[in-house]
């Protein structure tokens, strides 16, 4: 099933964002906004917008992977199984990427909207953070030994626990609000049917990674096994 | 001889005295504020102007096509001040342009070099897991041999 949904779900996503890229750039309109007197808005971003589609797309599958890290985590601490902690530990790989894509465009977005490539707000900060600790799992996966599994396991469920907190840090700084009032509830009806595609398309980009990272994981351990037959068998020292 | 010094002491410091005087009075003059500097009286329309208006006004068609040529070269200055707003425009959204790229560049890097660093891990590992399964086979081969040889 895994070698078969690598494909399906890479083809499925290279279609997507063909489509997707196509929609935003040649049909969604430009975003901009009056102010009370009739004048052009000075948040008005035109063509700055198009970061939109694919960073806030990310930032929802980053969330989504951070959850499901944690929750395979919870799973793997529960009962033990390697295969829930296979599962948690492509998702944090898959993550690391998704978040390094949210920070970089986040910061080129605030370059050209506010004219600072970083703000130490809450939302900001908070993001950074738990990027650092989805990088803090990786890194203790590599080098922390036989208990790293256990270690990890228990630093992606930090990180999980982290995310709706950022989440709900929403109108306590100059980061576009989240929620029923936010950015993506107010959208234009132009722009809509290209962000929903874009975040679909991520969707099937994450679980094509996911189960190639799995893949990689199962080998991992296929490795680990062979390793331990050998010494058994005093064929490897 | 000490009346001849006495008096030539005297005449320099009389010179000296007029000199302090004088430079006294001159930098007084010139820290005065100067006379007020009067706008020119607003000048009467000449003559000349003055026919050349009545003229204009004499004849209405006359003075209504002198004021539609003054009405389009405001018109055309209007157009100027919307075409340089509109570049100005669009130069901005160059600007905005260039970030665009720099994020999207910056996401699909990103992206390329995940895939490249999972599909060489991938490929390490498919050689490892066969350079161990040769080995432990040929280890394998060897017990039973062994055993038959016993």
């Amino acid at each position: 099933m895994t070698k078969l949904a690598v494909p399906v779900f890479a083809v499925l996503a290279a279609i997507g964002l063909a489509v997707s890229c196509y929609l935003v750039f040649f049909v969604a309109p430009l975003e901009y906004s009056f102010n009370e007197a009739n004048k052009l808005n000075g948040s008005s971003l035109f063509f700055n917008q198009k970061i939109y589609y694919f960073h806030v797309a990310h930032a929802f599958w980053l969330f989504t992977a951070v959850g499901v890290a944690g929750t395979a985590s919870i799973g793997f601490l529960v009962k033990r199984d390697p295969r829930w902690d296979d599962v948690a530990s492509a998702s944090v790989d898959v993550a690391v990427a998704f978040g390094a894509v949210v920070l970089l465009t986040g910061s080129i977005w605030a370059k050209a909207a506010w004219d600072v490539w970083w703000q130490w707000e809450p939302r900001l900060t908070m993001s950074l953070l738990l990027w650092l600790i989805l990088v803090g799992y990786v890194l203790v996966r590599r080098f922390a030994g036989p208990s790293a599994d256990r270690v990890a396991a228990g630093m992606a469920i930090f990180g999980m626990v982290g995310v709706p907190f950022i989440y709900k840090m929403v109108g306590q700084d100059s980061h576009p609000a989240a929620g029923a009032n936010g950015v993506v509830a107010t959208m234009q009806s132009g722009m809509r049917l290209p962000f929903w595609i874009s975040v679909a398309s991520f969707l099937c980009w994450y679980l094509a990674l996911v189960f190639s990272r799995l893949q990689s994981t199962r080998a991992e351990r296929e490795v680990r096994e062979l390793r331990e037959r050998g010494l058994d068998l005093g064929v490897l020292s | 001889m000490t009346n001849v010094r006495a008096s030539k002491i005297s005449s320099v410091v009389a010179l000296l005295a007029s000199w302090i005087v004088v430079a006294g009075f001159a930098g007084a003059a010139l820290a005065q504020p100067g006379p007020a500097e009067h706008a020119p009286p607003a000048a009467a329309p000449s003559e000349a102007r003055k026919a050349c208006a009545d003229a204009m006004n004499a004849d209405p068609k006359f003075a209504a096509e002198i004021v539609k040529v003054a009405d389009e070269k405001a018109a055309k200055q209007r157009d100027d001040d919307t075409l340089k707003a509109h570049q100005d425009a669009v130069a901005h959204i160059e600007k905005n342009e260039r970030q665009v790229i720099y994020a999207y560049a910056g996401m699909w890097i990103i992206a390329a070099a995940f895939v490249l660093f999972l599909w060489r891990r991938q490929q390490a590992l498919k050689g490892e897991i066969a350079n161990l399964r040769r080995d432990l086979d040929a280890a394998a081969g060897e017990a039973t041999a062994g055993k038959g040889q016993a």
